[in-house]
């Protein structure tokens, strides 16, 4: 069974759903309420709080705790400079994604890693030869995410950091109402955002202080259904989803190289020996055989598919990940699968992740989905367009 | 500075133990410029004759010579460099604290005589199984005498000598080579109990079985390692395993080769996955494009080289090399001759405790549990009976390995412990040899932790890496199996290396063969 997390006191009072979910081993909530239209739309017009207490926190430090990621990432971890965040990726020695994260240069020697699962005995075994220290703070350190367009503005009240200084991707360490907390310009929602890292006993009183602050501005605890829209109309993959730890997986095909994931620019090949780097520079030479791409389907032909049926067109609720074949124009020849998908309520389509075969992969290349209307399976049309889906300028700015 | 011309070496050997000689004699005789380095100040590792006390000698840790291969001998012209080799085992006594024992003597004729007394279907039974031995013998030492099979490319070459290998088994016959198939994955116990009745013949045998390694009478594989172990030891050499190392380096000496003691490698280089030299303790730096290294694989993959050089599942499989060491080491310097009240005015030079495969398998269970026996398993040589220059005169050297003594004692490894160890060991022998300890002059103990420490040996395992089934032939991993690396330059000469550890000279033969053919 689950355990709470250090927000779990709060969050289950505003849970009205009951609509929980195992994250890592955590309780996390889906969705606070239902419908859950109210979270998104405050994410996405003015902010929401979600708990990511359940992700896998790691300090590094030591003389060489830089030069020891170094040799795990695909990153040259050296290029992060001190007060930066970085997403980082890792692979096994035949360069098959193991996860994804970030990585915070807190300090020369000093940093933080942030998983999707855990990463002990991954990172654990390159020790050999590092003067390094590696600790697991994943159950000490309780993280609240504050995303959206007005985050900066609810944060900045309470905040003694100048948040207008702290760019996208940096970290700093902050007091929020007297509250010690690491806070970083990131997100998992491609919006403007933070990520605010506290010890697990100052948990409840962040979160009573951010609701307070985010009261003018109706900030909104949002869950992991919302958080999963956000993050595809961001254009950002999943652990699980998009890709599997190549550990976990029965077979090959299973496995992904960052370069399909579209995350050939996490990977810097010309260092020192990482691991995965000979496997990785054979398949940088070759060109991956498949591309991650963004889908727009096809309005038009949904709408058909469902009049077909004496029906009038429904969108799925929430995002969809079960996984369905894409196939060239003609409908005739499988050339990849959506990994994931989603309505998007701001974009107003459907979108969708794919892996495809990479000469299928350029924006404007029209393409076939499956789309299952009353048992019956057919396709639509789907158009391959340019990533992030949703990019608004606020985030970077 | 000039380092151009005297630091650089075709090959370079880590270790000069009787592989690292091996190796290095053979390359040298193709007319490479070959350097040994031995971290110790003396060389020959557990080959080495050592002074424990003043005025008293070892001729090694290892006391069975028997297995030196015949071809190594004989392509270093040893002879000719004063080793002295003798066909037949050496003769030895199996004590038994109940009445005066049994000699397994090097003549097999008188050796059945001694079994007849006990059982006359025994003594039968015996004739067969030697019978048995130097049928598969042949076939047995033919597939431990070449090159492992190349799992990762196989070429057709590999597949005509797996072929080959195939069509001898064939040929013994289809029930032997079916026997062969049969006995392998079983334990010595079974298999003995197959042979025989007397308890202390087939505890007598199968300790060879077992020596050196973490597995018991009643462990699977164990008639595998018997099998071997009885088709190769064959000799015995004149002066103990030492001897061999004074002809190794007489060899090597007289085909320009160069040996450095005290020169402990601190790092294999490498870059780009090529080999570019070693770099000593002391800073030193020493050019070689081939390095191959005679130490235990875990040494030279954990701690010489560099660990982004390797991959990190090569690494893995590595760590998980089982061999963690179970057999410690006594010297005794006694003031008198050693006599066994068993055989009163005998001469006996070789003898081992362990009179019922229960006997073994009690001590070993000790060692499963991190705790070594009251009632050790020992195996005791007399050099001194042969060679009494080795001790002042009249005085005599007891050089014992006793067995199942765990490197992971649960309580730790000290000076207490070595203390405890010893008295155990005197005691036990006592009991065959009344008044030993009255006429000991000193005593050395040396743990398997002391091993490690003193030989670097890898967790004290005197095999570097146990003798199992899934240990030997793709050993020490299928990547390294035929002496070559991941590394291109590195090679492995050791006896982590097919066909394994004890006085065989086989894997510094080997490795000699697979790098002379680049």
């Amino acid at each position: 069974m689950p355990i709470p997390t250090p927000f779990h006191d709060r969050t289950a009072a505003l849970c009205t759903s009951y609509k929980w979910a195992d994250w890592a081993g955590y309780f996390a909530v889906s969705s606070y309420n239902l419908p859950n239209d109210g979270e998104y739309y405050s994410l996405r017009h003015s902010a929401g709080i979600i708990d990511i207490s359940p992700l896998f926190k790691y300090e590094v430090s030591g003389a060489d705790a830089v030069a020891f990621l170094s040799r795990i990432m695909t990153k040259n971890i050296e290029d992060i400079p001190i007060g930066r965040a970085s997403y980082c990726c890792w692979c096994d020695d035949f360069g098959k994604i193991i996860d994804d994260g970030t990585v915070y240069r807190l300090d020369a020697n000093r940093l933080r890693v942030h998983t999707a699962e855990p990463m002990l005995a991954w990172f654990g075994q390159f020790r050999r030869g590092f003067d390094v220290t590696l600790k697991d703070l994943s159950a000490q350190i309780a993280a609240v995410a504050v995303q959206g367009p007005t985050a900066r503005d609810i944060l900045q009240q309470v905040s003694d950091a100048d948040l207008e200084a702290l760019a996208y991707y940096s970290v700093a360490t902050a007091q929020l109402d007297k509250l010690p907390v690491l806070i970083s310009r990131t997100g998992y929602t491609g919006d403007l955002g933070y990520e605010l890292w506290v010890d697990n006993t100052n948990a409840l009183p962040l979160w009573d202080t951010l609701m307070s602050a985010g009261k003018p501005y109706l900030l909104k605890p949002f869950g992991l259904d919302v958080l999963d829209i956000a993050r595809i109309e961001a254009g950002l993959i999943l652990n699980g989803v998009e890709f599997h730890n190549a550990a976990h997986c029965l077979i090959e095909s299973q496995k992904a190289t960052p370069y399909e994931l579209g995350l050939g620019w996490t990977v810097d090949l010309d260092r020192e020996p990482f691991c995965g780097q000979r496997a990785l520079k054979a398949v940088q030479a070759a060109g991956p055989r498949l591309v991650l791409v963004g889908l727009e389907l096809d309005w038009d032909e949904q709408e058909a598919l469902f009049a077909k049926q004496g029906l009038p067109v429904q969108v799925h609720p929430g995002a969809w990940r079960s996984g369905v074949p894409v196939y060239d124009n003609s409908g005739n020849r499988q050339i990849g699968k959506a990994t994931s998908g989603t309505w998007s309520p701001l974009i107003k389509k459907n979108l969708a992740l794919a892996s495809v075969e990479k000469q299928y992969a350029k924006t404007g290349t029209r393409l076939k989905i499956e789309y299952t209307v009353e048992y019956q399976r057919e396709t639509v049309t789907a158009v391959v367009v340019k990533m992030p889906f949703y990019n608004p300028e606020h985030k970077r700015r | 500075m000039n380092t151009s011309t005297n630091n650089a070496y075709d090959v370079i050997v880590i270790g000069a133990g009787h592989n690292g000689l091996t190796t290095a004699a053979l390359l040298a005789k193709q007319g490479r410029k070959v350097l040994v380095l031995e971290r110790r100040s003396t060389i020959g590792g557990l080959a080495a004759s050592e002074e424990f006390h003043p005025g008293y000698h070892t001729t090694g840790v290892l006391h069975d010579s028997g297995q030196v291969r015949a071809q190594v001998v004989r392509g270093l012209d040893l002879k000719s460099h004063g080793l002295q080799i003798r066909p037949g085992r050496p003769s030895l006594l199996v004590l038994d604290p109940e009445d005066q024992g049994m000699l397994l003597s090097n003549r097999e004729r008188r050796t059945t005589k001694e079994l007849h007394f006990y059982s006359p279907e025994d003594a039968r039974q015996y004739r067969q199984y030697r019978k048995f031995i130097r049928h598969v013998a042949g076939v047995v030492n033919r597939i431990f005498d070449q090159l492992p099979p190349a799992t990762d490319s196989p070429n057709g070459r590999t597949l005509w000598d797996l072929f080959k290998a195939g069509f001898a088994l064939r040929r013994l016959g289809r029930s032997t080579m079916l026997d062969l198939m049969r006995i392998a994955p079983m334990c010595v116990a079974d298999w003995l109990n197959e042979w025989f009745d007397n308890n202390r013949l087939k505890a007598a045998l199968a300790a060879a079985g077992l020596s050196g390694n973490f597995a018991g009478p009643w462990s699977p594989g164990s008639a595998f390692n018997l099998l071997l172990w009885e088709c190769a030891a064959k000799y015995r050499l004149e002066g103990g395993p030492s001897s061999l190392i004074a002809a190794l380096e007489k060899a090597f000496f007289s085909l320009g080769g160069e040996i450095r003691t005290d020169s402990e490698v601190n790092e294999i280089q490498v870059e780009k996955r090529q080999i570019k030299g070693v770099v000593l303790k002391n800073k030193e730096r020493i050019k070689a494009a081939i390095v191959a290294a005679s130490c235990d694989p875990r040494h030279t993959f954990l701690d010489l080289v560099p660990a982004n050089q390797i991959e990190n599942w090569q690494q893995q499989r590595i760590q998980h090399i089982r061999g963690a060491g179970t057999t410690a080491k006594v010297n005794l310097a006694l003031n008198s001759p050693l006599e066994f009240n068993a055989r009163a005015g005998e001469k006996i030079t070789f003898a081992r405790t362990g009179h019922h495969l229960d006997h073994i398998e009690k001590a070993f269970d000790a060692c499963k549990y991190g705790r070594f026996s009251d009632d050790p398993i020992l195996d005791i040589h007399i050099p001194t009976g042969s060679n009494p220059d080795l001790a002042p005169a009249g005085h005599s050297v007891v050089s014992i390995l006793a067995h199942f003594v765990p490197y992971r004692l649960t309580s730790g490894w000290d000076a207490e412990q070595n203390e405890k160890l010893g008295d155990t060991i005197v005691a036990a022998l006592e009991r065959y040899a009344p008044g030993v300890r009255d006429s000991i002059v000193a005593r050395q103990v040396l743990s398997p932790l002391d091993l490690e420490q003193r030989y670097g040996l890898v967790q004290g395992h005197i095999l570097h890496g146990e003798h199992a089934l899934d240990q030997l032939i793709l050993r020490p991993t299928p990547e390294c199996a035929r002496y070559h690396t991941p590394i291109t330059g590195l090679y492995l000469c050791g006896s982590g290396s097919h066909p394994g550890g004890g006085i065989t000279c086989g894997p510094g033969a080997l490795a000699a063969s697979a790098i002379a053919q680049i």
